[in-house]
Protein backbone atom coordinates (compact mmCIF):
# COMPACT_ATOMS: atom_id res chain seq x y z
CA UNK A 1 0.00 0.00 0.00
CA UNK A 2 2.86 2.24 0.36
CA UNK A 3 3.68 2.22 -3.20
CA UNK A 4 0.20 2.64 -4.57
CA UNK A 5 -0.35 6.38 -3.49
CA UNK A 6 2.88 7.65 -4.58
CA UNK A 7 3.11 5.31 -7.97
CA UNK A 8 0.00 6.88 -9.05
CA UNK A 9 1.86 10.03 -8.44
CA UNK A 10 4.65 9.42 -10.64
CA UNK A 11 2.61 7.50 -13.45
CA UNK A 12 0.64 10.91 -13.18
CA UNK A 13 3.02 12.60 -15.32
CA UNK A 14 2.06 10.43 -18.53
CA UNK A 15 -1.95 10.19 -16.70
CA UNK A 16 -2.16 14.05 -15.90
CA UNK A 17 -4.46 14.27 -18.98
CA UNK A 18 -6.48 11.13 -18.16
CA UNK A 19 -6.85 12.58 -14.42
CA UNK A 20 -8.19 15.80 -15.73
CA UNK A 21 -10.43 14.25 -17.72
CA UNK A 22 -11.62 12.16 -15.38
CA UNK A 23 -12.69 15.04 -13.23
CA UNK A 24 -14.80 16.05 -15.14
CA UNK A 25 -15.83 19.41 -16.55
CA UNK A 26 -14.89 23.14 -14.75
CA UNK A 27 -18.04 23.41 -13.77
CA UNK A 28 -17.98 20.39 -11.62
CA UNK A 29 -14.93 21.31 -10.98
CA UNK A 30 -16.61 24.27 -9.16
CA UNK A 31 -19.26 22.47 -7.50
CA UNK A 32 -16.75 20.01 -6.10
CA UNK A 33 -14.78 23.07 -4.38
CA UNK A 34 -17.60 25.03 -3.30
CA UNK A 35 -18.58 21.69 -1.15
CA UNK A 36 -15.06 21.37 0.08
CA UNK A 37 -15.39 25.10 1.49
CA UNK A 38 -18.35 24.01 2.73
CA UNK A 39 -18.17 21.02 4.44
CA UNK A 40 -14.42 22.72 5.75
CA UNK A 41 -16.95 25.11 7.29
CA UNK A 42 -19.04 22.29 8.85
CA UNK A 43 -15.90 20.70 10.02
CA UNK A 44 -14.30 23.49 11.87
CA UNK A 45 -17.25 24.08 13.27
CA UNK A 46 -17.65 20.72 15.17
CA UNK A 47 -14.31 20.93 15.98
CA UNK A 48 -14.32 20.22 19.87
CA UNK A 49 -10.61 20.81 22.09
CA UNK A 50 -12.75 18.46 24.05
CA UNK A 51 -13.09 15.72 21.52
CA UNK A 52 -10.45 12.84 22.77
CA UNK A 53 -9.48 10.06 20.67
CA UNK A 54 -9.08 6.97 22.22
CA UNK A 55 -8.35 3.26 20.40
CA UNK A 56 -10.58 0.33 20.63
CA UNK A 57 -10.16 -1.11 24.02
CA UNK A 58 -7.99 -4.23 24.02
CA UNK A 59 -6.35 -3.13 20.31
CA UNK A 60 -3.03 -4.26 19.95
CA UNK A 61 -0.16 -1.72 19.11
CA UNK A 62 0.30 -1.88 14.94
CA UNK A 63 3.85 -1.67 15.51
CA UNK A 64 5.39 -2.73 12.55
CA UNK A 65 2.90 -3.25 10.78
CA UNK A 66 2.71 0.69 10.29
CA UNK A 67 3.16 1.53 6.59
CA UNK A 68 5.76 4.09 5.95
CA UNK A 69 5.39 7.15 3.78
CA UNK A 70 7.92 9.32 2.34
CA UNK A 71 7.86 11.19 -1.33
CA UNK A 72 11.82 10.85 -1.64
CA UNK A 73 13.17 8.04 -3.48
CA UNK A 74 14.89 6.79 -0.32
CA UNK A 75 14.46 6.92 3.21
CA UNK A 76 15.09 10.58 4.29
CA UNK A 77 17.48 10.54 6.98
CA UNK A 78 19.20 13.98 8.32
CA UNK A 79 23.07 13.98 6.91
CA UNK A 80 24.73 15.79 10.12
CA UNK A 81 27.59 15.87 8.05
CA UNK A 82 26.34 18.06 5.33
CA UNK A 83 23.67 19.81 7.02
CA UNK A 84 25.17 20.21 10.69
CA UNK A 85 23.23 19.13 13.53
CA UNK A 86 19.29 18.59 13.07
CA UNK A 87 17.32 20.74 15.10
CA UNK A 88 13.52 22.46 14.73
CA UNK A 89 12.34 25.97 14.38
CA UNK A 90 9.52 26.95 15.25
CA UNK A 91 8.94 30.64 13.96
CA UNK A 92 6.44 32.95 11.83
CA UNK A 93 4.04 35.12 13.95
CA UNK A 94 6.17 34.39 17.25
CA UNK A 95 7.86 36.22 20.09
CA UNK A 96 10.89 34.42 20.64
CA UNK A 97 11.42 32.42 17.77
CA UNK A 98 13.44 28.86 18.52
CA UNK A 99 15.71 26.45 17.03
CA UNK A 100 15.17 23.10 19.28
CA UNK A 101 17.70 20.14 18.90
CA UNK A 102 16.42 16.91 19.64
CA UNK A 103 17.67 17.38 23.63
CA UNK A 104 15.77 20.70 23.60
CA UNK A 105 13.31 18.83 22.60
CA UNK A 106 13.51 15.39 24.63
CA UNK A 107 13.86 18.56 27.89
CA UNK A 108 10.37 19.73 26.87
CA UNK A 109 6.78 18.26 29.00
CA UNK A 110 6.68 15.33 27.48
CA UNK A 111 3.72 13.66 26.55
CA UNK A 112 2.30 9.62 26.03
CA UNK A 113 -0.68 9.07 23.83
CA UNK A 114 -1.80 5.84 22.62
CA UNK A 115 -3.91 6.75 19.52
CA UNK A 116 -5.18 5.58 16.44
CA UNK A 117 -4.25 6.71 13.25
CA UNK A 118 -6.62 6.89 10.03
CA UNK A 119 -5.74 7.14 6.83
CA UNK A 120 -7.27 8.63 3.75
CA UNK A 121 -6.89 5.51 2.35
CA UNK A 122 -9.25 4.56 4.70
CA UNK A 123 -6.92 2.30 7.26
CA UNK A 124 -6.29 2.59 10.60
CA UNK A 125 -3.87 2.01 12.88
CA UNK A 126 -3.03 2.14 16.80
CA UNK A 127 -0.09 3.60 17.76
CA UNK A 128 1.62 4.96 20.89
CA UNK A 129 3.19 8.60 20.30
CA UNK A 130 5.55 10.02 22.59
CA UNK A 131 6.78 14.08 22.33
CA UNK A 132 5.78 17.80 22.94
CA UNK A 133 2.26 18.85 22.43
CA UNK A 134 2.16 21.56 19.85
CA UNK A 135 0.56 23.73 22.33
CA UNK A 136 3.45 24.12 24.67
CA UNK A 137 5.88 24.88 21.52
CA UNK A 138 3.28 27.73 20.46
CA UNK A 139 3.54 28.70 24.37
CA UNK A 140 7.38 28.70 24.39
CA UNK A 141 8.31 30.79 21.77
CA UNK A 142 5.11 33.06 22.35
CA UNK A 143 2.81 32.55 19.21
CA UNK A 144 0.21 35.40 18.11
CA UNK A 145 -3.31 35.71 18.55
CA UNK A 146 -3.49 36.29 14.86
CA UNK A 147 -1.58 33.56 13.64
CA UNK A 148 -4.50 31.37 12.20
CA UNK A 149 -2.69 28.84 10.03
CA UNK A 150 0.51 26.47 11.00
CA UNK A 151 2.72 25.06 7.96
CA UNK A 152 4.76 22.44 9.13
CA UNK A 153 7.75 21.97 6.95
CA UNK A 154 9.84 18.90 6.44
CA UNK A 155 13.51 17.72 5.15
CA UNK A 156 11.30 15.31 2.61
CA UNK A 157 11.67 16.67 -0.58
CA UNK A 158 9.68 19.75 -0.09
CA UNK A 159 6.78 17.96 1.79
CA UNK A 160 4.72 20.13 4.11
CA UNK A 161 1.21 20.36 5.21
CA UNK A 162 -0.56 23.79 6.55
CA UNK A 163 -3.42 23.38 9.24
CA UNK A 164 -5.68 25.44 10.91
CA UNK A 165 -4.94 26.76 14.50
CA UNK A 166 -7.11 24.59 15.90
CA UNK A 167 -6.28 21.38 15.35
CA UNK A 168 -2.67 22.13 15.66
CA UNK A 169 -3.57 23.21 19.24
CA UNK A 170 -5.47 20.54 19.84
CA UNK A 171 -4.14 18.73 22.99
CA UNK A 172 -3.55 15.33 21.15
CA UNK A 173 -1.69 17.18 18.45
CA UNK A 174 2.36 16.26 18.88
CA UNK A 175 5.42 16.31 17.94
CA UNK A 176 6.56 13.06 18.61
CA UNK A 177 10.64 11.51 18.50
CA UNK A 178 9.36 8.35 19.97
CA UNK A 179 6.92 5.65 18.73
CA UNK A 180 5.57 2.71 20.44
CA UNK A 181 8.22 3.17 23.41
CA UNK A 182 11.26 3.77 21.35
CA UNK A 183 12.67 7.00 19.56
CA UNK A 184 11.18 7.50 16.43
CA UNK A 185 13.25 5.50 13.48
CA UNK A 186 13.88 7.00 10.19
CA UNK A 187 10.88 5.46 8.13
CA UNK A 188 8.31 6.96 10.09
CA UNK A 189 9.79 10.70 9.95
CA UNK A 190 12.99 10.88 12.65
CA UNK A 191 14.28 12.91 14.32
CA UNK A 192 10.56 14.19 15.07
CA UNK A 193 7.51 14.45 13.33
CA UNK A 194 3.96 15.74 13.09
CA UNK A 195 1.19 13.73 14.95
CA UNK A 196 -2.61 14.18 15.45
CA UNK A 197 -5.48 11.93 15.44
CA UNK A 198 -7.45 14.55 14.86
CA UNK A 199 -6.09 14.88 11.37
CA UNK A 200 -5.96 12.20 8.05
CA UNK A 201 -2.16 10.75 8.12
CA UNK A 202 -1.26 12.81 5.35
CA UNK A 203 -1.61 15.98 7.13
CA UNK A 204 0.84 14.80 9.87
CA UNK A 205 4.37 16.00 8.27
CA UNK A 206 7.68 13.66 9.37
CA UNK A 207 10.92 14.69 9.17
CA UNK A 208 10.01 17.83 10.65
CA UNK A 209 12.23 20.85 10.08
CA UNK A 210 10.21 24.18 11.06
CA UNK A 211 6.94 25.13 12.55
CA UNK A 212 5.55 28.33 10.90
CA UNK A 213 2.77 29.93 12.64
CA UNK A 214 1.35 32.26 9.87
CA UNK A 215 -1.72 34.76 8.69
CA UNK A 216 -2.51 32.41 5.58
CA UNK A 217 -2.99 29.20 5.07
CA UNK A 218 -0.32 27.81 2.81
CA UNK A 219 -1.69 24.88 1.23
CA UNK A 220 0.56 20.99 1.46
CA UNK A 221 2.05 18.45 -0.69
CA UNK A 222 -1.05 16.55 -1.11
CA UNK A 223 -3.90 19.12 -0.74
CA UNK A 224 -2.14 21.33 -3.53
CA UNK A 225 -2.62 17.90 -5.46
CA UNK A 226 -6.40 17.70 -4.69
CA UNK A 227 -6.98 16.10 -1.31
CA UNK A 228 -8.87 17.95 1.45
CA UNK A 229 -6.70 20.64 2.51
CA UNK A 230 -8.83 20.31 5.73
CA UNK A 231 -8.55 16.85 6.09
CA UNK A 232 -9.98 16.69 9.78
CA UNK A 233 -11.06 13.60 11.66
CA UNK B 1 -55.82 14.58 -18.49
CA UNK B 2 -55.22 11.36 -16.27
CA UNK B 3 -53.97 12.25 -13.14
CA UNK B 4 -50.02 11.47 -12.44
CA UNK B 5 -49.05 8.34 -11.35
CA UNK B 6 -46.32 10.15 -9.47
CA UNK B 7 -46.29 13.64 -8.18
CA UNK B 8 -43.16 15.53 -10.00
CA UNK B 9 -41.52 15.77 -6.66
CA UNK B 10 -41.33 12.03 -7.03
CA UNK B 11 -40.02 12.07 -10.28
CA UNK B 12 -37.86 14.76 -10.09
CA UNK B 13 -36.38 13.26 -6.30
CA UNK B 14 -36.30 9.18 -8.35
CA UNK B 15 -34.10 10.34 -11.34
CA UNK B 16 -32.30 12.70 -8.93
CA UNK B 17 -31.12 9.66 -6.80
CA UNK B 18 -29.89 8.00 -9.30
CA UNK B 19 -27.66 10.23 -10.42
CA UNK B 20 -26.20 11.23 -6.52
CA UNK B 21 -26.49 7.46 -5.63
CA UNK B 22 -24.62 6.09 -8.94
CA UNK B 23 -21.83 9.12 -8.38
CA UNK B 24 -22.00 8.09 -4.37
CA UNK B 25 -21.51 4.36 -4.97
CA UNK B 26 -18.46 4.81 -8.19
CA UNK B 27 -16.14 6.87 -6.13
CA UNK B 28 -17.05 5.20 -2.58
CA UNK B 29 -15.48 1.69 -4.18
CA UNK B 30 -12.93 4.49 -5.73
CA UNK B 31 -11.88 5.17 -2.47
CA UNK B 32 -12.67 1.57 -0.69
CA UNK B 33 -9.92 -0.22 -3.51
CA UNK B 34 -7.42 2.49 -2.14
CA UNK B 35 -7.46 -0.27 0.95
CA UNK B 36 -9.86 -3.01 -0.34
CA UNK B 37 -10.12 -4.94 3.26
CA UNK B 38 -11.34 -3.98 6.66
CA UNK B 39 -8.56 -5.21 8.98
CA UNK B 40 -7.20 -2.41 10.79
CA UNK B 41 -3.39 -2.51 10.08
CA UNK B 42 -1.46 -5.53 11.38
CA UNK B 43 -5.01 -7.62 12.20
CA UNK B 44 -7.39 -9.49 10.41
CA UNK B 45 -10.89 -9.30 10.14
CA UNK B 46 -13.05 -11.81 10.67
CA UNK B 47 -16.38 -11.25 8.30
CA UNK B 48 -15.30 -10.17 5.07
CA UNK B 49 -13.82 -12.86 2.93
CA UNK B 50 -12.28 -10.83 -0.26
CA UNK B 51 -10.41 -9.01 2.02
CA UNK B 52 -7.37 -7.47 -0.57
CA UNK B 53 -9.84 -7.76 -3.50
CA UNK B 54 -9.93 -4.61 -5.19
CA UNK B 55 -13.76 -4.09 -7.07
CA UNK B 56 -13.01 -3.84 -10.98
CA UNK B 57 -12.23 -0.38 -11.93
CA UNK B 58 -15.65 -0.07 -14.71
CA UNK B 59 -17.29 0.41 -11.02
CA UNK B 60 -14.99 2.97 -9.60
CA UNK B 61 -15.97 6.81 -10.17
CA UNK B 62 -13.31 9.66 -9.59
CA UNK B 63 -10.00 8.73 -11.56
CA UNK B 64 -8.27 8.42 -8.49
CA UNK B 65 -8.65 8.31 -4.68
CA UNK B 66 -8.43 12.74 -4.20
CA UNK B 67 -11.32 12.88 -6.97
CA UNK B 68 -13.35 10.20 -5.82
CA UNK B 69 -13.30 11.66 -2.09
CA UNK B 70 -13.97 14.93 -3.57
CA UNK B 71 -16.88 13.75 -5.36
CA UNK B 72 -18.18 11.53 -2.36
CA UNK B 73 -18.03 14.53 -0.10
CA UNK B 74 -19.82 16.80 -2.44
CA UNK B 75 -22.59 14.10 -3.84
CA UNK B 76 -23.52 13.44 -0.24
CA UNK B 77 -25.23 16.55 0.65
CA UNK B 78 -26.99 16.30 -2.86
CA UNK B 79 -27.96 12.35 -2.14
CA UNK B 80 -29.18 13.20 1.71
CA UNK B 81 -31.24 16.79 0.73
CA UNK B 82 -32.59 15.05 -2.15
CA UNK B 83 -33.71 12.06 0.08
CA UNK B 84 -35.01 14.56 3.00
CA UNK B 85 -37.26 16.77 -0.18
CA UNK B 86 -38.72 12.81 -0.84
CA UNK B 87 -39.27 11.58 3.01
CA UNK B 88 -40.92 14.78 3.80
CA UNK B 89 -42.88 14.82 0.49
CA UNK B 90 -44.23 11.14 0.94
CA UNK B 91 -44.81 11.98 4.43
CA UNK B 92 -46.97 15.09 4.09
CA UNK B 93 -48.83 14.35 0.78
CA UNK B 94 -50.00 10.79 2.11
CA UNK B 95 -47.64 8.68 -0.57
CA UNK B 96 -46.16 6.97 1.99
CA UNK B 97 -49.28 5.36 2.66
CA UNK B 98 -48.43 3.12 -0.41
CA UNK B 99 -45.34 3.04 0.82
CA UNK B 100 -45.23 0.95 4.20
CA UNK B 101 -46.30 -2.36 4.98
CA UNK B 102 -49.79 -2.50 5.65
CA UNK B 103 -52.01 -5.34 7.82
CA UNK B 104 -51.75 -8.55 6.35
CA UNK B 105 -48.00 -8.04 4.13
CA UNK B 106 -46.16 -11.29 4.94
CA UNK B 107 -49.82 -13.05 3.37
CA UNK B 108 -49.96 -10.74 0.42
CA UNK B 109 -46.27 -11.37 -0.24
CA UNK B 110 -46.63 -14.64 0.00
CA UNK B 111 -49.31 -14.74 -2.34
CA UNK B 112 -47.28 -12.52 -4.66
CA UNK B 113 -44.35 -15.22 -4.23
CA UNK B 114 -47.02 -17.77 -5.67
CA UNK B 115 -48.16 -16.06 -8.51
CA UNK B 116 -44.17 -15.52 -9.97
CA UNK B 117 -43.70 -19.32 -9.27
CA UNK B 118 -46.65 -20.31 -11.22
CA UNK B 119 -47.91 -21.85 -8.04
CA UNK B 120 -51.27 -18.97 -8.38
CA UNK B 121 -53.04 -18.29 -11.44
CA UNK B 122 -54.08 -14.71 -10.55
CA UNK B 123 -52.02 -11.80 -10.22
CA UNK B 124 -53.23 -10.96 -6.71
CA UNK B 125 -55.19 -7.64 -5.96
CA UNK B 126 -52.81 -5.02 -4.89
CA UNK B 127 -52.94 -1.05 -4.69
CA UNK B 128 -50.79 0.66 -6.34
CA UNK B 129 -47.83 -1.41 -5.55
CA UNK B 130 -47.99 -5.06 -4.60
CA UNK B 131 -46.72 -6.27 -1.11
CA UNK B 132 -43.23 -7.11 -2.75
CA UNK B 133 -43.00 -4.02 -4.22
CA UNK B 134 -43.74 -2.08 -0.93
CA UNK B 135 -41.51 -4.42 0.79
CA UNK B 136 -38.20 -3.04 -1.46
CA UNK B 137 -39.57 0.77 -1.43
CA UNK B 138 -39.99 1.16 2.54
CA UNK B 139 -36.45 -0.81 3.36
CA UNK B 140 -34.33 1.38 0.82
CA UNK B 141 -34.53 4.35 2.98
CA UNK B 142 -34.34 2.31 5.72
CA UNK B 143 -30.53 1.35 4.25
CA UNK B 144 -30.10 4.26 3.25
CA UNK B 145 -30.56 6.06 6.74
CA UNK B 146 -28.00 3.56 7.86
CA UNK B 147 -25.30 4.03 5.13
CA UNK B 148 -25.69 7.95 5.86
CA UNK B 149 -25.34 7.16 9.69
CA UNK B 150 -21.85 4.84 9.30
CA UNK B 151 -20.97 7.46 6.23
CA UNK B 152 -21.04 10.30 9.04
CA UNK B 153 -18.87 7.71 11.18
CA UNK B 154 -16.52 7.07 9.57
CA UNK B 155 -16.12 10.59 8.32
CA UNK B 156 -15.69 11.93 11.64
CA UNK B 157 -14.45 8.97 13.87
CA UNK B 158 -13.00 11.52 16.44
CA UNK B 159 -15.30 14.84 16.19
CA UNK B 160 -17.71 12.41 16.62
CA UNK B 161 -16.57 9.57 18.53
CA UNK B 162 -19.82 8.59 20.34
CA UNK B 163 -21.28 7.73 16.99
CA UNK B 164 -18.26 5.82 15.54
CA UNK B 165 -18.45 3.75 18.96
CA UNK B 166 -22.26 3.03 18.56
CA UNK B 167 -21.40 1.20 15.91
CA UNK B 168 -18.51 -0.60 17.27
CA UNK B 169 -15.38 2.03 16.36
CA UNK B 170 -14.25 2.64 12.92
CA UNK B 171 -13.23 -0.72 11.31
CA UNK B 172 -16.79 -1.51 12.24
CA UNK B 173 -18.29 1.34 11.23
CA UNK B 174 -16.49 1.22 7.67
CA UNK B 175 -17.75 -2.60 7.19
CA UNK B 176 -21.57 -1.87 7.67
CA UNK B 177 -20.91 1.67 5.79
CA UNK B 178 -19.92 -1.25 2.74
CA UNK B 179 -22.92 -3.57 4.06
CA UNK B 180 -25.53 -1.37 3.78
CA UNK B 181 -24.18 -0.17 0.28
CA UNK B 182 -24.41 -3.80 -0.91
CA UNK B 183 -28.14 -4.29 0.25
CA UNK B 184 -29.16 -1.00 -1.20
CA UNK B 185 -27.79 -2.30 -4.22
CA UNK B 186 -29.10 -5.80 -4.13
CA UNK B 187 -32.97 -3.77 -3.48
CA UNK B 188 -31.67 -1.51 -6.43
CA UNK B 189 -30.87 -4.24 -9.11
CA UNK B 190 -34.09 -6.07 -8.54
CA UNK B 191 -36.45 -2.93 -8.68
CA UNK B 192 -34.22 -2.29 -11.94
CA UNK B 193 -34.96 -6.21 -12.99
CA UNK B 194 -38.85 -5.94 -12.29
CA UNK B 195 -39.33 -2.58 -14.24
CA UNK B 196 -38.02 -4.26 -16.97
CA UNK B 197 -39.33 -7.76 -16.66
CA UNK B 198 -42.66 -6.91 -14.89
CA UNK B 199 -43.59 -3.04 -15.50
CA UNK B 200 -41.86 -1.48 -18.48
CA UNK B 201 -44.95 1.20 -18.60
CA UNK B 202 -43.49 1.96 -15.08
CA UNK B 203 -40.58 4.04 -16.69
CA UNK B 204 -43.08 6.61 -18.07
CA UNK B 205 -44.85 6.98 -14.96
CA UNK B 206 -41.56 7.67 -13.04
CA UNK B 207 -40.31 10.11 -15.72
CA UNK B 208 -43.56 12.35 -16.99
CA UNK B 209 -46.20 10.46 -15.01
CA UNK B 210 -48.36 8.76 -17.71
CA UNK B 211 -49.42 5.68 -16.51
CA UNK B 212 -52.16 3.25 -18.30
CA UNK B 213 -53.76 1.05 -15.58
CA UNK B 214 -54.92 -1.50 -18.11
CA UNK B 215 -51.15 -2.06 -18.93
CA UNK B 216 -50.73 -2.52 -14.94
CA UNK B 217 -49.10 -5.48 -13.95
CA UNK B 218 -52.41 -6.59 -12.61
CA UNK B 219 -54.46 -5.94 -15.26
CA UNK B 220 -52.20 -7.73 -17.97
CA UNK B 221 -50.94 -10.70 -14.98
CA UNK B 222 -48.10 -10.30 -15.72
CA UNK B 223 -45.41 -12.33 -14.56
CA UNK B 224 -41.61 -11.36 -15.27
CA UNK B 225 -40.67 -11.32 -18.87
CA UNK B 226 -44.55 -12.26 -19.98
CA UNK B 227 -44.75 -11.33 -23.28
CA UNK B 228 -41.59 -14.05 -24.01
CA UNK B 229 -43.48 -17.00 -21.99
CA UNK B 230 -45.29 -19.58 -24.43
CA UNK B 231 -49.05 -19.13 -24.77
CA UNK B 232 -50.28 -21.16 -22.23
CA UNK B 233 -48.73 -19.20 -19.47
CA UNK B 234 -50.59 -16.50 -20.14
CA UNK B 235 -53.71 -14.96 -19.29
CA UNK B 236 -56.37 -12.61 -20.76
CA UNK B 237 -56.55 -9.00 -19.45
CA UNK B 238 -58.76 -9.04 -16.46
CA UNK B 239 -60.39 -5.73 -18.12
CA UNK B 240 -61.17 -5.69 -21.01
CA UNK B 241 -59.48 -3.12 -23.63
CA UNK B 242 -62.67 -0.14 -24.55
CA UNK B 243 -63.69 -0.41 -27.72
CA UNK B 244 -62.00 1.56 -29.99
CA UNK B 245 -64.75 1.77 -32.78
Amino acid sequence: MTIDRRQFITLSGLSLLAACDSRGPKSAEKFLRYAERKNEQLERALFRHTSIDVPPAGARLTGDALPSYFISKTVPIWDESKRGPWALEVGGMVDRPQKLTLKNLLDLPRTHQRVNHYCVEGWSAVEQWTGVRLRDLARLAGAHKGAKYVDFESFDDGYHESWDIESALHHQTVVAYGLDGRMLGPAHGAPARVYSPTKLGYKNTKYLTRIMFLPNRTGGYWSDQGYEWYAGV
Amino acid sequence: MAKRRHHWIVRVTHWVNVVALTIMIGSGLQIFNAYPRFARRGETFCCYPWEGTPVPSWATFGGWLAGARNWHFAMMWVLVLNGLIYIAFIYLHGEWRDLVPRKGFFRDSWQMTRFYLFARKDHPVQGKHNALQRAVYFLMPWVALVIVVTGVAIWKPVQLAPLTNLMGGYVWARYWHFMSMVVLIILSLIHIFMVFAVDPYSLRAITTGGYNEENSPEARNARPFQNLLPNRFRKKRTTPAPASQ
